[in-house]
This record gives structure tokens, C-alpha cells and sequence, in this order.
């Protein structure tokens, strides 16, 4: 078994999430190097917390990913969930297109 | 344009409330996901791979100046500032919150505009001509008939559950620029040589997705008082008979393609003659109704030449390539048709920055009275402007990056938004676009080529209509690598082809030199500077260009 | 609480399906309705009965089988398998438009708050919710909308045509 994290959409933002347990407290968070990373059994705590929060309308579709732990923090194993992670790979346009308004 | 009435008003502040609703339940847990999956699915709202994407229809691709400016209010206020214009003539944004979709559906109301059948098993946003009304191959002008199609099909009680997603488009020209055969149905204006009406040829069944398929004629001549009455029996047999076993094999192609053209033609005919003398025959009234929203304007009598314009076009070679590839002749003398290219090497295929869709609707404003279309190929059009505001405008919309001079050419690539946005894909395809357009960005070669398409899409479902471009591009998921297929020979116009898949796929890396390599084959090969890549590649065949891609 | 809709109003449903016809010839007494192959095997014995009788269609069921059989029959029960297959739409509007039947046309299975409007459009009036439904909350769902484009079986001409 590969070392896991769980993620979601947030249901009000629809935000890519990851769940964090700390002494059993879940929460969620979109920054993937602070979800909590588990593997084989310990990983059924996990699942569960998820399904809570599910089911309390946090989050919509939770599941496991595979990621690679390195010393830059969490990683996600495929590109889907790495893209997930980190954003879209190219640039947003509105960063690019340098428009300027002429007043009316 | 289409102007509502009260009534038309009231639906859509309706359905705002009704959806609010639907969102303060969901949010309250008392409506499950998959439960309001149906009802946010039927309003334009997905959950994709970063957040919610909420898909705004445009009625058959027109867009009046202060509903350009709501777009670029709502992009600014709930999105990251810009929008993506889509295959369907439709504008989708990538970032909305679930909790700010009902404040938006209420800014959209206000300008007449909504989300309403824009995702969901149902009769989708009808698609037209980004040309109509100004073309010179016009027979008749497709949007009062499409404007009677979207009152019929908005909220139609009884094929708002479908088996599957049913998409609409009409053209009223020679020239397809509609797609119309590759649509669930596709109405083509035509003129009935014997009693000089005009009245439709009916495609019924294509579609691209998994099993690509061009539409079948299922009748050469619809007298277009029938033209409602038609579509109710056809989606009623769709609606009675269609598959709900197998979401893949649930469109009407599939039904056509398993019951046979003729006997699917029967049981159409069998039921239109029951209800043809129903509600929805049409009468002289409601078109001439109807036509009264869409009366050419007062056109102002012009010649069709301008001293200041033709010496810009000799002065001045930027001018008179984009003149040359984006400028289309106007049925009215003295005007011309503009294409906005939402193509260029550093910004998405279709996207749009809120800054931009404002100063296009300024423009619009300035020089062609009011009003903006979507295309198909996911540009903008300005329909109405004077040969003698070019130079002007020109001017203008290179200070907005608009005027790349590519129009239906090698760089004028539709995409999807594939693995940097979808759920769905399997690879990514706006990196591989900018990395062809920034490749082929010499107008030199883009000239030489001529009129030649490319479309990629990020996974099976063909949003891109990879299958029905000169070029088409799929990424697919191999071993967890994205690699790319490339279909050659298809085409979404008259001559509407489903392209075939060359040869084994290519890396990242590697499938733009493949494109090249397919684009110089056709250059060594061609007969003349005339013969267009399709026209190439269909005189010498598959085998010719895949030996040459991998020998 | 049957969690039943009759003619936008919670109602009891007073409607018995059978389907024992085969083992026993003692029918029952009361409303019953039964699936269609029953009604098409046993119609004269069913007919003898005093209570009102219905038919279940399948929705591969074309109407048009028990269109001549209508004026005896004060029910068609229509079902909804799940929220998305909507042939029942279809059928619906063919009893009611084609085959003029004045009877009860009901919705069951999967019929949620959603749905409703667009069923009663099609012509059907009594709804068997589904069991998490609440009845008297839904009865707001038949006008959350109030202006209709096309003809159905509550309109027979279309919006741009009554407006003149
Ligand atoms: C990002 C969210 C999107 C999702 C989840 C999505 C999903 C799908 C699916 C599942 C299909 C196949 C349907 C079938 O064959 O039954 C499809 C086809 C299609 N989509 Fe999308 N799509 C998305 C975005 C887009 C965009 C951005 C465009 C326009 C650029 C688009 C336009 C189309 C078109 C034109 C087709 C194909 C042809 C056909 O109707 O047969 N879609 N889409
Ligand atoms: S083709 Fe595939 S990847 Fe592209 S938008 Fe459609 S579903 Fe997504």
C-alpha cells in the first residue's frame, strides 16, 4: 500500500481541499503539504473523518490519492492530482493580457 | 435582437429564485449531492477538477454591448477576471463560489441572459451562424427560427429528462458554419425548387464524443410552418425509445445509427403526422412575429471603397494581413464583418479577460452597433462595421491583442480546457496548443498554409471536436503519461468528415513536430497554392501522409 | 401519512395495487390497480368488480394499448425509476392529449420535489412521493414557475401565441 491523503471539493467554495487530523480533530485545507498522510490501517481513521464531513455538507466526493512524501513536503502521485494540487499549469490570462482602459 | 417580454423576464427571475432555493437546500444538507447534481446539471453548474464551473448561455451565439459588460462584471466580481468562450458559442467561468451562483444567475437576469438547459439531459443552448443576417451566401436569416426553438425547448415539460444531452444548431447558409452535422439535429435552410419556399433540410443523429458520427439526412425538405412540430416527434421517439442503459450509447446517434435511417425516419413521420396540426405548427403571424426582432438595421448607404483604408492596406503590411485574414466581406456595401482572434500564443484558446470584454463592448458601442457573436471556432465577431472605421479599429484591437491575423487558419486552434481544468480529461491540451501557435507564429508560413484547422480535446468526449478537424488532437493517458493522437481529415463544414486516427500516439514533446511534419508533407505534395490541406490529403490518402509521418 | 398528492392537495390514497389475479378467484373489493399484462388477460373478469379499477404501464409501455379501454378505467399509474428517465413524461402527455383520458394519472417511484411541475404539465395529477419527500412542503414546487413557453397537456397553444 501507498502512503495516502484524503481530498475533496469544499461544497461552498468547491475548492480543491485535503483533510487534516490533529489528536483526531479533522479540518480541511486547500494546501496539500499539511494533509495528514497515512498509510494501511491508520488510514481507516482518515476515511472515516471524511465521510463525516461529507455527510456534514462540508465537502462533496471525498477520496484517497497516493502521494510521495519528499523533502519539499507532500506531492501527489499522478499528474491529474498534482494539477489538482497546485492549479492549472499555464498562466491565468488575466495575469497576461496587459489591458488599458481608455477613459469614455 | 430578441427583446423579452414580461413574461420572458418573470420565467428568469423564477427560476433565480427557484435555484436559490435549490443552493440554500443543498447547503442545508437538505438535498444530497447527487441530488442536486440533477438540478444544478440542468442550471450550468459543474463541480470541476479546482472549483464549480458555471456555463452561461448565449442564444445562438448574440451578444448585445451591456450583456458583453455583465460577462465581464460577473468574470471580474466572482471569477479570477476572465471567462473561456466555448465550441457552443456559449461563455464558461472557472472559478465561481456555490454560495455567489444565485447573485450571479440574478446580475445575468438583469441583462436577460441565464444558465438555464446550459449542462443536463436536456435541449441545450441553440447554436447558429456567427455570420447571419450579414453573410453574402445567405438564403434566410437562421436566428428567428432559432429564437422559436429556444421558447419551445426552455423548460419543455416533457424532454427535460432525456436519456442524454440534445444539441440543436440551424444555418441559413451555402456555407456550414454552424457545424450542423455534427449536432443531435441539425436544420439547414434551404429553398424548395418547386414552390420557391424556404424550409429545412433535417440532419438528425451526429455527434462527436466516443463514437463520432456525421448526422443523416432523415428528411430532404421541412416546410418550416412544421419546423416545431417536426422536432416534438423527434424527441418524443428519442425521448420514448432512446437508450438509458448505457450513458455511451445513450444520444440519438446511437438510436439512429441501431434502429436504421429509414426506419427511424418512419417512426418520426408516423408521429409528426399526429401532432402536425397541433399548437406548434406555425403560422405566417408568429413569423412575422419573430422576424420583427431581427430587421437589418438602417444600413447607411455607402460605397465600397474608402480612400484612407486603401492606402493603409498599401502602407502598411500589418493592416493588410489582418485584413486579409479577418475581415470578411458584408452583404451591405460599404460594410465589412470582423473577426476578433481570441488566439494567441500566450493565453488560452477562447479565454477572455474582463478587461478585454469590456473594451470589446465599448467597441462594439463604436463601430458596429451594439452587438457581438461567438463563434463556433471560439472567436468573437463584429458583424456591422464600416470599411472606413477599419483602420480605427484595428488600431484598437491590437492595443487589446485581438488582431492576430489567423482566422481559420493554422493557428486558430480550438481546445478544450482539458487537464487544467476538467474532471473528466485524460491529458492536458491548452499547453499543446500554445505550443503549436507559438511554433507556427510566422504569418509568412500561416499564409502559405491557408485555410487549415486544428482542434484538440483532453480526452475522449471530444469537446474540442478533435474528430471533425483538418488536424485533430487527443490526449489520452498512457501509464500515467500524457500522450497525443492525431486524426487527420476531418471536417465540421459542408463537407463534414469524421478525420481518422494516423498511427500510434506521440509524447508531449513530440506532437508538435508531428503536426509540422503533417503540415510539411501537405506543402511538398500539394498540386497548387489552391489546393487546401483537406482537399491534399484527400486526393493522396492516409496510407501517403502516415508513411511520411512515421517511415 | 401516505406522503400522496392528488390534484395539488395531500391527500390519502385510497388505491390498492394487485397483482394476485392467477391464485384465487376472489377479487378483491375497493380501488385496485394492476400491471398491465393482468389487465390485458383478465380485463372482462377484472370489469365485473364494483371498485375502480386502474393499470400500471411499464415505460416500455406504449399507450396506445389501452387507449380504447380508457373510459373504464379511473387510474393509470406511471412509474419513475429513477429521477432521470423521464419516458414517463412522454406517456403521460399521450393519454392525456391523444387519448383524452379524464382520469387520475399517477406518478410513482423516484417523483421528488424537482419534478413536479414538469409532471403536472404533462398532464399527470396524483404523485406517490418518494419516501423522504414531504408532501405538503412540495405542494410549493407546482409554481415556482409560472409562465410556460410551450403547448402540453395544461396549455394548448404556445406563449408567443396566447400573448397576442
Ligand atoms: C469543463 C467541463 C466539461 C465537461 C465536464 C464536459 C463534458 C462533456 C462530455 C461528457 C461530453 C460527451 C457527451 C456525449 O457524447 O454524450 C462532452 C461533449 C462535448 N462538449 Fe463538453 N465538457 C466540458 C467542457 C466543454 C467545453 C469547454 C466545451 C467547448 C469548448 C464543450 C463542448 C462540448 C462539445 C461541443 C461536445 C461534443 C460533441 C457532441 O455534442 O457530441 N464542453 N462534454
Ligand atoms: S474533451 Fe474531455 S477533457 Fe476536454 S473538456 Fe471535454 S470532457 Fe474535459
Amino acid at each position: 500500500m501507498a502512503l495516502q491523503v484524503y481530498t475533496a471539493s469544499l461544497l461552498k467554495e468547491g475548492l480543491v481541499a485535503y483533510l487534516t487530523l490533529d489528536n483526531n480533530l479533522p479540518s480541511w485545507t486547500t494546501d496539500i503539504h499539511q494533509a495528514t498522510a497515512a498509510i494501511d490501517d491508520s488510514l481507516e481513521a482518515l476515511k472515516k473523518a471524511a465521510e463525516q464531513s461529507e455527510q456534514d455538507n462540508i465537502v462533496v466526493a471525498p477520496y484517497a490519492i497516493d502521494v510521495i512524501k519528499t523533502d519539499s513536503g507532500i506531492i501527489a502521485a499522478t499528474k491529474r492530482e498534482q494539477i489538482r494540487a497546485t492549479g492549472p499549469t499555464i498562466e491565468l490570462p488575466q495575469e497576461n493580457i496587459r489591458v488599458s482602459r481608455k477613459a469614455a | 435582437m430578441y427583446q423579452y417580454s414580461d413574461q420572458d423576464q418573470q420565467l428568469l427571475l423564477e427560476r433565480v429564485a427557484q435555484f436559490r432555493g435549490q443552493v440554500a437546500r443543498r447547503l442545508k444538507g437538505e438535498l444530497s449531492e447527487e441530488e442536486f447534481k440533477h438540478q444544478r446539471l440542468r442550471n450550468g453548474l459543474y463541480l470541476q477538477l479546482h472549483a464549480y464551473m458555471l456555463r452561461v448561455a448565449i442564444p445562438y451565439g448574440l451578444l448585445s454591448s451591456d450583456q458583453m459588460r455583465t460577462l465581464a462584471h460577473i468574470a471580474r466580481k466572482y471569477d479570477k477576471g476572465y471567462g473561456h468562450f466555448s465550441t457552443r458559442q456559449n461563455i464558461q467561468y472557472n472559478w465561481p463560489k456555490l454560495e455567489d451562483v444565485p447573485d450571479i444567475l440574478d446580475d445575468l437576469a438583469k441583462v436577460e441572459m441565464h444558465a438555464i438547459q446550459t449542462s443536463g439531459n436536456c435541449i441545450r443552448n441553440t447554436t447558429s451562424d456567427p455570420l447571419a443576417s450579414v453573410a453574402r451566401d445567405e438564403l434566410e436569416d437562421p436566428r428567428p427560427y432559432c429564437e422559436l426553438i429556444r421558447q419551445w425547448s426552455t423548460f419543455h415539460p416533457e424532454f427535460n429528462f432525456l436519456p442524454r444531452k440534445f444539441k440543436i444548431a440551424v444555418s441559413g447558409a451555402t456555407q456550414d458554419r454552424a457545424a450542423v452535422a455534427v449536432h443531435d439535429i441539425g436544420l439547414r435552410l434551404i429553398k424548395n425548387e418547386t414552390s420557391g419556399e424556404n424550409g429545412f433540410e433535417v440532419y438528425v443523429g451526429g455527434g462527436l464524443g466516443r463514437t463520432p458520427m456525421i448526422g443523416k439526412v432523415i428528411r430532404s425538405f421541412l416546410p418550416k410552418e412544421d419546423m416545431l412540430t417536426y422536432l416534438e416527434a423527434i424527441l418524443r421517439v428519442y425521448n420514448t425509445l432512446g437508450r438509458r442503459d448505457n450513458i455511451y450509447k445513450a444520444r440519438i446517434k446511437i438510436l439512429v445509427h441501431e434502429t436504421g435511417e429509414d426506419k427511424f425516419r418512419e417512426l418520426v413521420e408516423a408521429e409528426w403526422e399526429k401532432i402536425k396540426a397541433g399548437g406548434l405548427y406555425l403560422k405566417d403571424e408568429d413569423f412575422a412575429w419573430v422576424k420583427g426582432f431581427f430587421k437589418d438595421p438602417d444600413y447607411e448607404l455607402l460605397p465600397d471603397n474608402d480612400t484612407e483604408f486603401e492606402n493603409l492596406l498599401l502602407s502598411n503590411t500589418d493592416f493588410a494581413r489582418w485584413v486579409d485574414k479577418n475581415i470578411e466581406l458584408h452583404k451591405q456595401s460599404g460594410y465589412r464583418i470582423v473577426y476578433l482572434s481570441l488566439k494567441t500564443a500566450h493565453q488560452p484558446p477562447g479565454d477572455v479577460t474582463a478587461d478585454q470584454m469590456d473594451a470589446i463592448a465599448d467597441l462594439a458601442d463604436k463601430y458596429s452597433l451594439s452587438q457581438i457573436r461567438t463563434t463556433h471556432r471560439q472567436n468573437l465577431v463584429l458583424s456591422d462595421v464600416k470599411l472606413q472605421d477599419l483602420p480605427a479599429l484595428w488600431e484598437e484591437l491590437k492595443a487589446l491583442d485581438l488582431a492576430t491575423p489567423n482566422y481559420n487558419h493554422v493557428t486558430d486552434i480550438i481546445s478544450c480546457p482539458g487537464l487544467d481544468y476538467c474532471a473528466l480529461a485524460t491529458a492536458r491540451s491548452i499547453p499543446i496548443s500554445q505550443a503549436i501557435t507559438e511554433r507556427f507564429d510566422n504569418y509568412d508560413f500561416i499564409n502559405d498554409l491557408g485555410d487549415v484547422s486544428i482542434n484538440i480535446s483532453g480526452c475522449i468526449n471530444a469537446c474540442g471536436h478533435h474528430h471533425v478537424a483538418n488536424i485533430g488532437i487527443l490526449g489520452v493517458n498512457k501509464k500515467g503519461t500524457e500522450v497525443y493522437q492525431l486524426t487527420l481529415g476531418g471536417s465540421a463544414r459542408e463537407d463534414a468528415a469524421i478525420g481518422k486516427i494516423i498511427g500510434p500516439a506521440f509524447e508531449a514533446d513530440e506532437i508538435v513536430d508531428a503536426v509540422e511534419k503533417v503540415l510539411s508533407v501537405y506543402l511538398e505534395n500539394r498540386e497548387d497554392p489552391e489546393e487546401t490541406f483537406l482537399m491534399t490529403y484527400r486526393r493522396l490518402g492516409q496510407a501517403f501522409f502516415k508513411e511520411r509521418l512515421y517511415g | 401519512m401516505d406522503n400522496y398528492i392528488k390534484d395539488r392537495k395531500v391527500d390519502s390514497n385510497e388505491w390498492m395495487p394487485f397483482t394476485g389475479l392467477e391464485d384465487g378467484d376472489s377479487l378483491p373489493t375497493g380501488d385496485i390497480y394492476v400491471p398491465i399484462e393482468e389487465w390485458l388477460n383478465a380485463r372482462e373478469t377484472l370489469l365485473t368488480r364494483n371498485g375502480r379499477l386502474g393499470v400500471a404501464l411499464r415505460n416500455t409501455d406504449d399507450p396506445a394499448i389501452i387507449k380504447d379501454d380508457l373510459d373504464r378505467l379511473d387510474l393509470v399509474v406511471l412509474e419513475f425509476p429513477k429521477m432521470a428517465d423521464g419516458r414517463a413524461f412522454t406517456q403521460a402527455r399521450l393519454l392525456r392529449e391523444r387519448y383524452g383520458f379524464k382520469g387520475e394519472i399517477r406518478a410513482t417511484g423516484d417523483v421528488l420535489y424537482d419534478q413536479l411541475f414538469y409532471m403536472q404539465r404533462c398532464g399527470i395529477n396524483g404523485f406517490e412521493l418518494r419516501d423522504d419527500q414531504n408532501a405538503s412542503h412540495s405542494l410549493r414546487a407546482f409554481d415556482e414557475m409560472t409562465v410556460t413557453y410551450q403547448p402540453a397537456s395544461d396549455e394548448e397553444l404556445p406563449l408567443w401565441r396566447r400573448q397576442k
